[in-house]
Protein backbone atom coordinates (compact mmCIF):
# COMPACT_ATOMS: atom_id res chain seq x y z
CA UNK A 1 0.00 0.00 0.00
CA UNK A 2 1.37 3.36 -1.24
CA UNK A 3 1.66 6.27 1.53
CA UNK A 4 -1.03 8.40 -0.31
CA UNK A 5 -3.27 5.31 -0.01
CA UNK A 6 -2.66 5.05 3.44
CA UNK A 7 -3.10 7.86 4.67
CA UNK A 8 -6.60 8.36 2.54
CA UNK A 9 -7.66 5.52 3.92
CA UNK A 10 -6.23 6.35 7.52
CA UNK A 11 -9.18 9.20 6.96
CA UNK A 12 -12.08 7.79 5.82
CA UNK A 13 -11.74 5.41 8.92
CA UNK A 14 -11.43 8.65 11.23
CA UNK A 15 -14.51 9.84 9.87
CA UNK A 16 -16.47 6.56 10.19
CA UNK A 17 -15.07 6.45 13.83
CA UNK A 18 -16.44 10.08 13.97
CA UNK A 19 -19.87 8.78 12.62
CA UNK A 20 -20.01 5.53 14.82
CA UNK A 21 -19.39 8.01 18.04
CA UNK A 22 -22.45 10.24 16.41
CA UNK A 23 -24.14 7.51 16.33
CA UNK A 24 -24.00 5.96 19.73
CA UNK A 25 -24.93 9.32 21.62
CA UNK A 26 -29.11 8.13 20.54
CA UNK A 27 -28.30 4.54 22.57
CA UNK A 28 -29.53 5.74 26.17
CA UNK A 29 -27.15 4.53 28.09
CA UNK A 30 -28.00 6.80 30.59
CA UNK A 31 -30.92 4.69 31.40
CA UNK A 32 -28.58 1.71 32.99
CA UNK A 33 -25.64 4.07 33.89
CA UNK A 34 -26.04 7.63 34.84
CA UNK A 35 -22.85 8.99 33.99
CA UNK A 36 -22.64 11.36 31.35
CA UNK A 37 -19.88 11.31 29.14
CA UNK A 38 -19.94 7.60 29.17
CA UNK A 39 -20.07 5.65 25.52
CA UNK A 40 -20.65 1.88 24.57
CA UNK A 41 -17.70 1.84 22.40
CA UNK A 42 -19.14 1.32 18.97
CA UNK A 43 -16.41 3.12 17.25
CA UNK A 44 -14.06 0.33 18.55
CA UNK A 45 -15.50 -1.34 15.51
CA UNK A 46 -12.25 0.85 13.81
CA UNK A 47 -9.92 0.22 15.81
CA UNK A 48 -10.42 -3.21 15.90
CA UNK A 49 -10.19 -2.76 12.25
CA UNK A 50 -7.25 -0.32 11.99
CA UNK A 51 -5.59 -2.48 14.24
CA UNK A 52 -5.47 -5.68 12.55
CA UNK A 53 -5.60 -4.33 8.68
CA UNK A 54 -3.01 -1.34 9.23
CA UNK A 55 -1.19 -1.88 12.16
CA UNK A 56 -0.83 -0.37 15.62
CA UNK A 57 0.49 3.11 14.68
CA UNK A 58 -2.29 3.85 11.67
CA UNK A 59 -4.50 2.58 14.75
CA UNK A 60 -3.17 5.17 16.79
CA UNK A 61 -3.55 7.83 14.47
CA UNK A 62 -7.04 7.48 14.06
CA UNK A 63 -8.04 6.84 17.42
CA UNK A 64 -6.00 10.58 18.25
CA UNK A 65 -8.06 12.06 15.48
CA UNK A 66 -11.67 10.44 16.43
CA UNK A 67 -10.89 11.64 20.26
CA UNK A 68 -10.29 15.31 19.06
CA UNK A 69 -11.96 15.80 16.81
CA UNK A 70 -15.27 14.47 18.73
CA UNK A 71 -14.71 16.48 21.26
CA UNK A 72 -14.35 19.77 18.65
CA UNK A 73 -18.19 18.84 17.09
CA UNK A 74 -19.84 18.37 20.52
CA UNK A 75 -17.60 21.57 21.87
CA UNK A 76 -17.54 19.69 25.12
CA UNK A 77 -13.88 19.67 26.89
CA UNK A 78 -14.90 17.26 29.61
CA UNK A 79 -16.27 14.43 27.14
CA UNK A 80 -12.26 14.99 25.75
CA UNK A 81 -11.05 12.68 28.77
CA UNK A 82 -13.77 10.07 28.39
CA UNK A 83 -13.02 9.38 25.07
CA UNK A 84 -9.34 9.79 25.32
CA UNK A 85 -9.11 7.15 28.44
CA UNK A 86 -11.36 4.98 26.96
CA UNK A 87 -9.76 4.43 23.48
CA UNK A 88 -6.28 4.44 24.49
CA UNK A 89 -6.91 1.93 27.36
CA UNK A 90 -9.22 -0.31 24.57
CA UNK A 91 -6.15 0.11 22.09
CA UNK A 92 -3.32 -1.26 24.75
CA UNK A 93 -5.78 -3.42 25.74
CA UNK A 94 -6.10 -4.92 22.34
CA UNK A 95 -2.29 -4.69 20.97
CA UNK A 96 -1.51 -6.83 24.16
CA UNK A 97 -3.89 -9.18 23.50
CA UNK A 98 -3.32 -9.21 19.79
CA UNK A 99 0.39 -9.95 21.09
CA UNK A 100 -0.60 -13.23 22.60
CA UNK A 101 -1.47 -14.68 19.13
CA UNK A 102 -3.57 -17.37 21.23
CA UNK A 103 -6.95 -14.94 21.00
CA UNK A 104 -9.45 -14.99 17.75
CA UNK A 105 -10.79 -11.08 16.94
CA UNK A 106 -12.99 -11.65 19.24
CA UNK A 107 -11.63 -12.27 22.33
CA UNK A 108 -9.32 -9.57 21.88
CA UNK A 109 -12.58 -7.09 20.95
CA UNK A 110 -14.08 -8.20 24.30
CA UNK A 111 -10.54 -7.41 26.26
CA UNK A 112 -10.62 -3.52 24.52
CA UNK A 113 -14.15 -3.12 25.63
CA UNK A 114 -13.63 -3.68 28.82
CA UNK A 115 -10.76 -2.00 28.88
CA UNK A 116 -13.19 1.20 27.45
CA UNK A 117 -15.29 1.09 30.14
CA UNK A 118 -12.57 0.61 32.01
CA UNK A 119 -11.25 3.59 31.25
CA UNK A 120 -14.12 5.78 31.10
CA UNK A 121 -15.31 4.66 35.29
CA UNK A 122 -11.29 6.16 35.38
CA UNK A 123 -11.95 8.88 33.40
CA UNK A 124 -15.54 9.44 35.66
CA UNK A 125 -13.37 9.03 38.53
CA UNK A 126 -10.80 12.06 37.85
CA UNK A 127 -13.62 14.17 37.22
CA UNK A 128 -15.31 13.57 40.17
CA UNK A 129 -12.55 13.50 42.72
CA UNK A 130 -14.52 10.40 44.27
CA UNK A 131 -15.09 6.93 43.93
CA UNK A 132 -18.84 7.01 43.40
CA UNK A 133 -18.74 6.15 39.57
CA UNK A 134 -17.36 2.58 40.77
CA UNK A 135 -20.80 1.68 41.36
CA UNK A 136 -21.32 0.91 37.62
CA UNK A 137 -18.01 -0.93 37.01
CA UNK A 138 -19.99 -4.34 37.38
CA UNK A 139 -22.75 -3.01 34.91
CA UNK A 140 -20.62 -1.19 32.43
CA UNK A 141 -18.27 -4.86 32.37
CA UNK A 142 -21.28 -6.83 31.45
CA UNK A 143 -21.99 -4.15 29.23
CA UNK A 144 -18.44 -4.44 27.74
CA UNK A 145 -19.53 -8.73 26.89
CA UNK A 146 -21.98 -7.90 24.44
CA UNK A 147 -20.38 -4.72 22.84
CA UNK A 148 -17.08 -6.76 22.35
CA UNK A 149 -18.64 -9.82 20.84
CA UNK A 150 -20.59 -7.16 18.49
CA UNK A 151 -17.76 -5.39 17.44
CA UNK A 152 -15.57 -8.83 16.67
CA UNK A 153 -18.60 -9.93 14.88
CA UNK A 154 -18.54 -7.10 12.70
CA UNK A 155 -14.65 -7.00 12.16
CA UNK A 156 -14.23 -10.90 11.83
CA UNK A 157 -17.37 -10.37 8.62
CA UNK A 158 -15.54 -7.52 7.54
CA UNK A 159 -12.46 -9.42 7.21
CA UNK A 160 -14.23 -12.58 5.81
CA UNK A 161 -15.77 -10.65 3.03
CA UNK A 162 -12.65 -8.90 1.67
CA UNK A 163 -10.77 -12.17 1.66
CA UNK A 164 -12.66 -12.98 -1.43
CA UNK A 165 -11.18 -9.38 -2.69
CA UNK A 166 -7.78 -8.61 -4.83
CA UNK A 167 -6.10 -6.80 -1.89
CA UNK A 168 -2.98 -6.21 -3.90
CA UNK A 169 -4.24 -3.21 -5.77
CA UNK A 170 -5.45 -0.98 -2.59
CA UNK B 1 -2.64 -8.73 2.44
CA UNK B 2 -0.46 -11.97 3.80
CA UNK B 3 -1.77 -10.99 7.25
CA UNK B 4 -4.93 -11.83 6.78
CA UNK B 5 -4.08 -15.30 6.88
CA UNK B 6 -3.06 -14.98 10.61
CA UNK B 7 -5.82 -13.41 11.92
CA UNK B 8 -7.91 -15.48 13.88
CA UNK B 9 -11.93 -14.67 12.82
CA UNK B 10 -13.87 -17.39 14.56
CA UNK B 11 -14.00 -17.41 18.42
CA UNK B 12 -12.09 -20.48 19.99
CA UNK B 13 -11.25 -20.86 24.01
CA UNK B 14 -8.45 -18.83 24.39
CA UNK B 15 -11.09 -15.99 24.07
CA UNK B 16 -13.24 -18.05 26.66
CA UNK B 17 -10.21 -16.58 29.07
CA UNK B 18 -11.11 -13.39 28.70
CA UNK B 19 -14.81 -13.91 29.30
CA UNK B 20 -14.23 -15.61 32.64
CA UNK B 21 -11.68 -12.69 33.08
CA UNK B 22 -13.92 -9.91 32.68
CA UNK B 23 -16.70 -11.76 34.21
CA UNK B 24 -14.19 -12.38 37.20
CA UNK B 25 -14.10 -8.48 37.54
CA UNK B 26 -17.20 -7.88 37.24
CA UNK B 27 -18.23 -10.02 40.34
CA UNK B 28 -15.25 -8.64 42.18
CA UNK B 29 -16.42 -5.37 41.78
CA UNK B 30 -20.03 -5.98 42.65
CA UNK B 31 -19.26 -7.75 46.27
CA UNK B 32 -16.59 -4.84 46.95
CA UNK B 33 -19.59 -1.86 46.28
CA UNK B 34 -22.42 -3.70 46.82
CA UNK B 35 -21.17 -5.85 50.09
CA UNK B 36 -24.62 -5.74 52.65
CA UNK B 37 -26.75 -5.71 49.72
CA UNK B 38 -29.70 -5.08 52.57
CA UNK B 39 -31.29 -2.24 53.61
CA UNK B 40 -30.65 -1.08 57.10
CA UNK B 41 -31.66 1.89 59.15
CA UNK B 42 -28.07 2.50 59.85
CA UNK B 43 -27.04 3.76 56.35
CA UNK B 44 -26.41 7.54 55.48
CA UNK B 45 -26.88 9.56 51.85
CA UNK B 46 -23.94 11.19 51.52
CA UNK B 47 -23.70 14.37 49.58
CA UNK B 48 -20.36 15.59 48.09
CA UNK B 49 -19.42 18.24 45.86
CA UNK B 50 -16.29 18.64 43.74
CA UNK B 51 -15.09 15.17 45.77
CA UNK B 52 -15.21 16.72 49.10
CA UNK B 53 -18.25 15.69 51.24
CA UNK B 54 -21.29 18.12 52.32
CA UNK B 55 -23.45 16.38 54.26
CA UNK B 56 -24.28 12.97 55.27
CA UNK B 57 -28.27 12.36 55.26
CA UNK B 58 -29.47 9.66 57.73
CA UNK B 59 -31.58 7.33 55.57
CA UNK B 60 -34.17 6.66 58.08
CA UNK B 61 -35.16 10.56 58.40
CA UNK B 62 -37.08 12.39 55.88
CA UNK B 63 -34.82 15.48 54.27
CA UNK B 64 -35.16 17.41 51.80
CA UNK B 65 -32.27 19.71 50.82
CA UNK B 66 -30.66 22.13 47.90
CA UNK B 67 -27.12 22.18 47.20
CA UNK B 68 -25.63 25.04 44.77
CA UNK B 69 -22.48 23.65 42.97
CA UNK B 70 -20.86 24.92 39.70
CA UNK B 71 -23.67 26.91 38.74
CA UNK B 72 -26.43 24.46 39.26
CA UNK B 73 -29.10 24.04 42.17
CA UNK B 74 -29.53 20.19 42.80
CA UNK B 75 -32.84 19.58 45.35
CA UNK B 76 -32.12 16.45 47.45
CA UNK B 77 -35.09 14.22 48.79
CA UNK B 78 -34.70 11.39 51.06
CA UNK B 79 -37.60 9.64 52.06
CA UNK B 80 -38.93 5.97 52.73
CA UNK B 81 -35.69 4.55 53.43
CA UNK B 82 -33.77 5.96 50.31
CA UNK B 83 -32.55 8.95 48.55
CA UNK B 84 -33.02 10.90 44.93
CA UNK B 85 -32.28 14.31 43.31
CA UNK B 86 -35.95 15.32 42.94
CA UNK B 87 -35.12 18.46 40.79
CA UNK B 88 -32.09 19.48 38.98
CA UNK B 89 -31.48 22.69 36.52
CA UNK B 90 -28.09 20.77 34.96
CA UNK B 91 -28.65 20.21 30.95
CA UNK B 92 -28.50 16.12 31.20
CA UNK B 93 -30.72 15.50 33.87
CA UNK B 94 -29.20 12.26 34.58
CA UNK B 95 -29.21 12.68 37.92
CA UNK B 96 -32.94 13.11 38.19
CA UNK B 97 -33.57 9.93 36.21
CA UNK B 98 -31.15 7.39 38.41
CA UNK B 99 -34.52 7.86 40.98
CA UNK B 100 -34.33 6.48 43.97
CA UNK B 101 -31.11 4.43 45.98
CA UNK B 102 -31.20 3.05 48.57
CA UNK B 103 -28.79 0.04 48.94
CA UNK B 104 -25.40 0.85 50.67
CA UNK B 105 -22.67 1.39 47.76
CA UNK B 106 -25.16 2.34 45.21
CA UNK B 107 -24.51 6.19 43.69
CA UNK B 108 -26.10 9.10 42.26
CA UNK B 109 -23.76 11.26 39.98
CA UNK B 110 -24.46 14.69 38.56
CA UNK B 111 -21.34 15.52 36.40
CA UNK B 112 -22.39 19.12 35.52
CA UNK B 113 -22.30 20.06 38.82
CA UNK B 114 -19.97 17.31 39.91
CA UNK B 115 -21.74 16.35 42.65
CA UNK B 116 -22.42 12.92 44.01
CA UNK B 117 -24.82 11.09 46.07
CA UNK B 118 -23.35 8.02 47.92
CA UNK B 119 -25.00 5.70 50.28
CA UNK B 120 -22.46 4.29 52.77
CA UNK B 121 -23.33 2.15 56.02
CA UNK B 122 -22.78 4.01 59.52
CA UNK B 123 -19.71 5.75 59.91
CA UNK B 124 -17.21 3.71 62.96
CA UNK B 125 -18.31 4.90 66.64
CA UNK B 126 -21.86 5.45 65.22
CA UNK B 127 -24.35 2.69 67.06
CA UNK B 128 -27.63 3.46 65.78
CA UNK B 129 -30.52 1.62 66.94
CA UNK B 130 -34.24 1.90 64.91
CA UNK B 131 -36.91 1.12 66.19
CA UNK B 132 -38.66 -0.92 64.25
CA UNK B 133 -41.40 -4.08 63.84
CA UNK B 134 -43.02 -3.55 67.11
CA UNK B 135 -45.67 -1.39 65.62
CA UNK B 136 -45.61 -2.83 62.48
ZN1 LIG C 1 -27.53 16.43 36.98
Amino acid sequence: MTSTRRIALCAVLAALALTFSYLESFFPLALFVPLPGVKLGLANIVTVFALYFLGASSALAILLVRCLLGALFAGNASALIFSLLGGFSAMLVMILLRRCRIFSIFGVSIGGAAAHNCGQILAALLTLGNAAPLAYLPVLLLVSLLTGSLTGLIAALLFRSMAHFPMDHI
Amino acid sequence: MSMNRSVKLKPNAADLLIVAAVLLLAALALFRFFPGGARDGAQSAVVSIDGKIVERLPLFQRAQRSYTANGYTLRVSVEDGGVRVAQSDCPTQDCVHTGVISRRGQSIVCLPARLTVTIEGAPDGYDLVVGQGVAE
